[in-house]
């Protein structure tokens, strides 16, 4: 029950975390979304109520802070939350370069549906960003997805020693 | 309850899409009205953001004021070169500016709309993949609701699209899903100026026919009553002449740096004001 009350909070924190990382390091140029990788790692380590729940407050967050358009991130990590969890039975997710990929190509899948979104309701040409925004984002994103796996195990570690 | 108990973490998940999905419909057609728990996240975020914020920019002005003084001497004396030449541009154009009010007061014109001005300062910069906002540490209760302008004098930056109790999200000029009408301010031709993310801004719909040039000033036009005429947007950088187009492709370079926006004034008609 704790885990449900305290995520809203730990969600605000997450996303206010990645914009002023965003705002620092990338200057505004480029797009570093954390809140991603937290999606994709929980497809690996959480059960599906859990995961489920969390990618969509996770995204719902994101929404009201972030989003032009309230629900489109909510729906997206809620399909890229489902579609890691499904990934990662057949993925060995302990190789770096196999995290690395799988979270560029999510990162990627998410941008797609991104632009679809605004292709199909707006009509807007948005192919455009694929070289300026969506690579440059999709790789942060796999460049840092391992690091993080990597930290987050870490911690599980400390904690499963201590409590051991 | 045996078919509910069974299937529970399938209905779940159909039942978070599908909320996912209500809420995208419902945004789609309802555009700015957002719900009671959006708001909530905004004022749980202003105050955090704000705090980040602050933090951050103390250590970059320490920064910049002890450590990266290298050069000062050289650009002060470049400013105060460019100091000179513009108070002579101000000069002249108070001139005409001043000759633009005798001919508005003889011809009997009048602003359609009156503003007046609410500072607000930026607590936080969102950026998703094709989406770029601003909080702001203003809401309802200074006055703002949802669609008014926000400039950073003299130019154009945004409208606001959410609006909670005591923060605010800014919709910026660049962000993919903004559009605003604008003339080009030489040629009076009007066009829309839609947001390009990173690439700035484009202006469309100007026929090939026409004569726009790079370095073009665009302003708002006033139309639909949202922005306020002649708000400065942006200089046209590039000018391209599709074979296959019946318009004009013209980059626009916005005035405003939307990296180092700090302070923001939102404007609200004097009628929001009175109520």
């Amino acid at each position: 029950m704790i885990y449900y009350l305290l995520l809203p909070f730990l969600s605000i924190v997450l996303v206010i975390l990645q914009s002023t990382i965003t705002d620092v390091i990338f200057s505004d140029r480029l797009v570093f979304e954390l809140s991603l990788i937290v999606v994709i790692y929980t497809g690996f380590r959480l059960d599906l109520i859990r995961g489920s729940v969390l990618a969509f407050i996770l995204g719902f967050v994101f929404d009201c802070v972030a989003g032009s358009v309230l629900g489109l991130f909510t729906f997206i990590y809620v399909v890229i939350f489902l579609f890691s969890f499904f990934a990662s039975g057949r993925l060995a997710a302990e190789k770096i370069y196999i995290i690395a990929l799988f979270s560029f190509f999510c990162a990627f899948l998410e941008d797609l549906m991104i632009i679809l979104f605004y292709y199909l309701t707006f009509k807007f040409d948005v192919l455009m960003n694929i070289y300026f925004v969506i690579l440059p984002k999709a790789l942060i994103v796999g460049l840092f997805a391992p690091v993080f796996f990597y930290m987050m195990r870490r911690v599980e570690v400390f904690f499963y020693e201590r409590t051991a | 309850m045996f078919f509910l108990r069974k299937y529970k973490t399938a209905i779940l998940i159909i039942a978070l899409l599908v909320i996912a999905l209500m809420m995208l419909s419902f945004s789609l057609k309802y555009g700015a009205e957002r719900g009671f728990f959006s708001k909530i996240v905004l004022e749980a975020v202003a105050p955090v953001q704000k705090g980040l914020s602050a933090s951050i920019k103390s250590i970059k002005d320490a920064w910049s004021r002890y450590i990266f003084l290298v050069g000062i001497e050289e650009e002060n004396k470049n400013l105060k070169k460019k100091i000179n030449e513009l108070k002579s541009v101000i000069i002249s154009y108070q001139e005409g500016y001043l000759e633009a009010q005798r001919l508005k007061k003889l011809l009997s014109l009048t602003d359609d709309y009156n503003y007046h001005s609410i500072p607000a300062r930026v607590v936080g910069r969102e950026q998703a993949a094709l989406s770029k906002t601003i909080l702001i540490n203003r809401g309802t209760v200074h006055g703002l609701k949802v669609g008014m302008p926000v400039i950073v004098p003299p130019g154009l930056i945004g409208r606001l699209v959410d609006v909670s109790w005591h923060a605010s999200k800014v919709l910026l000029l660049i962000d993919e899903s903004s559009n605003v009408d604008a003339i080009v301010q030489r040629t009076r031709m009007q066009g829309i100026i839609s947001g390009a993310g990173s690439r700035g801004l484009i202006l469309k719909y100007i026929s090939k026919t026409q004569e726009v040039k790079e370095g073009d000033v665009i302003v708002s036009s006033g139309m639909g009553g949202v922005f306020p005429k002649g708000l400065l947007i942006g200089q046209a950088s590039h000018v391209d002449r599709l074979e296959a187009s019946l318009f004009l492709k013209i980059n626009v370079a916005p005035f405003v740096d939307f990296s180092k926006l700090e302070e923001v004034l939102v404007l609200a008609s004097s009628e929001n004001k009175t109520k």
